[in-house]
């Protein structure tokens, strides 16, 4: 409870973001009840191993970083006609009992500090909302942080036997010494509905990231995550899935990569509470230079979830010595009915691979560069999405070919 | 023409001080099959991967030179005078494969998310380009710097550039594949990952095919390969000496593929040491009486 930002924060802040959208009441009450509760939330947890806080979120400077009545951005939030893809103050408008219905049903707006933080002050986001039986793909959400500060809401609904691809990303458009950027994301994927949400984060590298994603699953529905980390210079993320509905499905796909001084700070999270569930989680991030990465993946079988099928890999790659990068897969089971698998690994380049590399002709630069990319691939060919996968290999590439 | 020459070479594990080659002298010559056999543990992987560049060991006496001939790269590459001798212990792994030295591994890596074709293509370009830089005339020592500039162009990927092209290697790749009896789909394969045994050999002398090397060292190419495989591999071998004269220095343990790829010489080896030579009569005597009378030849003791 050190870093509080309080003082230059205050109710009249937040009715005026709330107002300025337009917002009913009960929204205001929600913001205005986030706001008080700050005083007695804590920090997200955060990992950590055995004489170590990897991530020290009080260090940061709050008050100076978060700067909430001059928000700043370019978007583009565009998908196809039969689904309504709506900024925040259209959804007020247009969507009021659907927000009244799923706002911060998936994501206590009181869980914990930074998710506190950010319902009070968002003043952006988007309402992607798919109607029955409507197949949709190419739904596209860009974000361009021109402020300080930048709070987003994004909130992902789907009827029955519906699908969707999502692809957002966030980037920086005017940078400044220290930006912060919050998101929360939700997705309620209805029953036998299909949701594929890509995240693709290259924010400044001098920029604080605080995201949660987190959706959850009716009967037969699938949600699949792609989340993807380039930039920041510290990002604390987490990406979830609940399954709560009979024979639901979700698979979490992350990569990330690291370089400079970058700290990464990743979970991805199951909880398993319907019978005949599946999740898949696959992880793949290289560190490079002083960069650090931590990971915690947690599959979280409950005692009703019978049948369940749970499998978890998570696999990082150091460049250099000192970078630094741990990983920990976590496997909690309270049905004895489960199929499950859980394994991280922490390596560098092997040297043999390598060898056979050079000894065929290729100049060691290209070979280790070769070698990245294709560890990378697994993750890769699980993206749907053409425009995140494409666009995600390209980032890779250019890092990599900046390196020496 | 090419000859590599081992001149008394030792070797030690680098980290550690084990000794394991103790003075090994020999020399292959393009167009020349040699076979090196022996015990296990006498020293013939470590002379292959020291050839190579392995950087597992460290050199404490001798050399490793290869010799050319003005006309080793056809009429592109001109190799003055000077240029003719190189100290491979000088050189890194991938100026030794652009000098033509070629090492099929006794255990291939494999390696998830990269092509065949991707590889390869990259290796050939890649051996051509280096090649022209060490045959490169003295008075271009700016060529470097104009390198960085290149590479801070964000477009600017290897996927597409460099000698030989995507259909053209496409082609050159189905040619060879053809050759050595190979499914096409291998090309779209990730390298060696989920090979069989067999396949990862018959994949070396594949790259051994599309490099086209001036000497080639097999490392137990032979090792759990089918008799129909074994076949398709020699004709491989014997294709790459007879059609691209590639000198080939062959280790392995059996008789059974020289009697497909017939050697000029054999050597054994004992203890790090090349302890005795001959023609292909040498091979069969090995086959039938084992190692233990060159031991007792060599050091008068069984």
């Amino acid at each position: 409870m050190s870093t509080q930002v309080h003082a230059n924060l205050t109710e009249e802040q937040v009715r005026q973001i709330s107002g300025d959208l337009d917002e009913p009441d009960w929204l205001l009450e929600t913001r205005l009840e986030a706001l008080e509760a700050l005083e007695e939330l804590e920090m997200p947890d955060v990992i950590r191993t055995p004489g170590r806080d990897w991530t020290n979120l009080h260090e940061l400077d709050y008050e100076s970083l978060v700067d909430p009545l001059n928000a700043a951005e370019d978007k583009d939030q565009l998908g196809p006609d039969e689904v309504d893809v709506l900024s925040w103050a259209d959804a007020v408008d247009e969507h009021e009992a659907l927000l009244e219905d799923h706002f911060g049903s998936v994501v206590d707006p009181q869980e914990n500090y930074l998710t506190a933080l950010s319902t009070a002050l968002f003043s952006t986001g988007t309402v992607v909302y798919v109607p029955e039986g409507v197949d949709a793909e190419d739904v596209t959400i860009r974000t361009e942080q021109n402020s300080r500060s930048l709070f987003n809401y994004t909130l992902v609904v789907t009827e029955e036997s519906s699908s969707v691809t999502i692809l957002e990303r966030q980037s920086t458009g005017t940078e400044q010494d220290e930006q912060y950027y919050s998101g929360v994301v939700e997705i309620v994927a209805g029953e036998n509905s299909s949701v594929q949400y890509g995240s693709l984060q290259n924010l400044s590298e001098d920029a604080y990231n605080f995201t949660v994603k987190r959706g959850e699953t009716d009967t037969y529905a699938t949600i699949d995550w792609i989340e993807a980390n380039l930039g920041t210079q510290l990002t604390k993320t987490e990406v979830s899935t609940e399954l709560n509905g009979d024979s639901s499905e979700t698979q979490i796909v992350g990569a990330f990569y690291g370089h400079n001084d970058q700290h990464f700070d990743l979970d991805a999270k199951v909880w398993h509470r319907a019978e005949h569930t599946t999740a898949d989680l696959v992880t793949r991030g290289v560190t490079d230079d002083v960069a650090r990465s931590v990971y915690e993946g947690v599959q979280d079988v409950g005692r009703d979830a019978w049948d369940t099928s749970s499998y978890q890999r998570e696999n990082t790659l150091m460049l250099s010595d000192d970078s630094e990068a741990d990983a920990s897969p976590k496997l909690i089971i309270n049905n004895h009915d489960t199929e499950a698998s859980h394994s991280a690994t922490v390596g560098q380049i092997d040297q043999e691979d390598l060898l056979y590399m050079t000894s065929r002709g290729v100049d060691p630069r290209t070979a280790r560069n070769m070698l990245v990319e294709g560890f990378f691939v697994p993750v890769l060919e699980e993206i749907a999405v053409d425009e995140l996968r494409e666009d995600l290999e390209e980032q890779i590439a250019a890092r990599l070919r900046k390196r020496e | 023409m090419a000859r590599l020459e081992l001149n008394n070479l030792h070797a030690e594990v680098a980290e550690g001080d084990e000794k394991i080659l103790e003075g090994v002298d020999l020399e292959v010559e393009s167009g020349e099959i040699h076979a090196l056999m022996g015990p296990n543990g006498s020293g013939k992987s470590t002379t292959a991967k020291v050839i190579a560049g392995h950087p597992a060991y460290e050199l404490t006496e001798g050399e490793v030179l290869l010799h050319l001939e003005e006309d080793e790269f056809g009429e592109e590459i001109e190799i003055d005078e000077d240029q003719r001798t190189w100290d491979l212990l000088e050189l890194e792994p991938n100026e030794r494969a652009a000098l033509g030295i070629f090492l099929a591994f006794q255990y291939p890596a494999e390696i998830e998310g990269v092509t065949m074709t991707n590889f390869l293509r990259t290796a050939l370009n890649a051996k051509i380009e280096e090649r022209e830089e060490l045959f490169e005339e003295d008075d271009g020592e700016d060529e470097e710097e104009e390198d960085e500039g290149f590479e801070s162009s964000p477009m600017e990927g290897p996927a597409d550039d460099g000698e030989v092209g995507v259909a053209e290697f496409q082609q050159i790749l189905q040619e060879k594949m053809e050759q050595l009896d190979m499914d096409e789909k291998f090309a779209q394969r990730y390298l060696n990952a989920g090979f069989s045994g067999g396949e990862k050999k018959q994949n070396e002398v594949l790259q051994a095919a599309i490099l086209e090397p001036s000497i080639a060292v097999l490392d137990e190419i032979d090792s759990g390969l089918d008799i129909d495989r074994l076949q398709d591999v020699s004709d491989g071998i014997n294709a790459l000496r007879d059609e691209q004269g590639t000198g080939v220095l062959q280790i392995t343990h059996y008789q059974r593929i020289l009697d497909y790829v017939e050697p000029d010489r054999v050597h054994v080896m004992l203890d790090g040491q090349i302890a005795k030579s001959g023609g292909p009569e040498l091979a069969e005597e090995l086959e039938d009486k084992g190692y233990d009378w060159v031991r007792e030849e060599v050091y008068g003791t069984a």
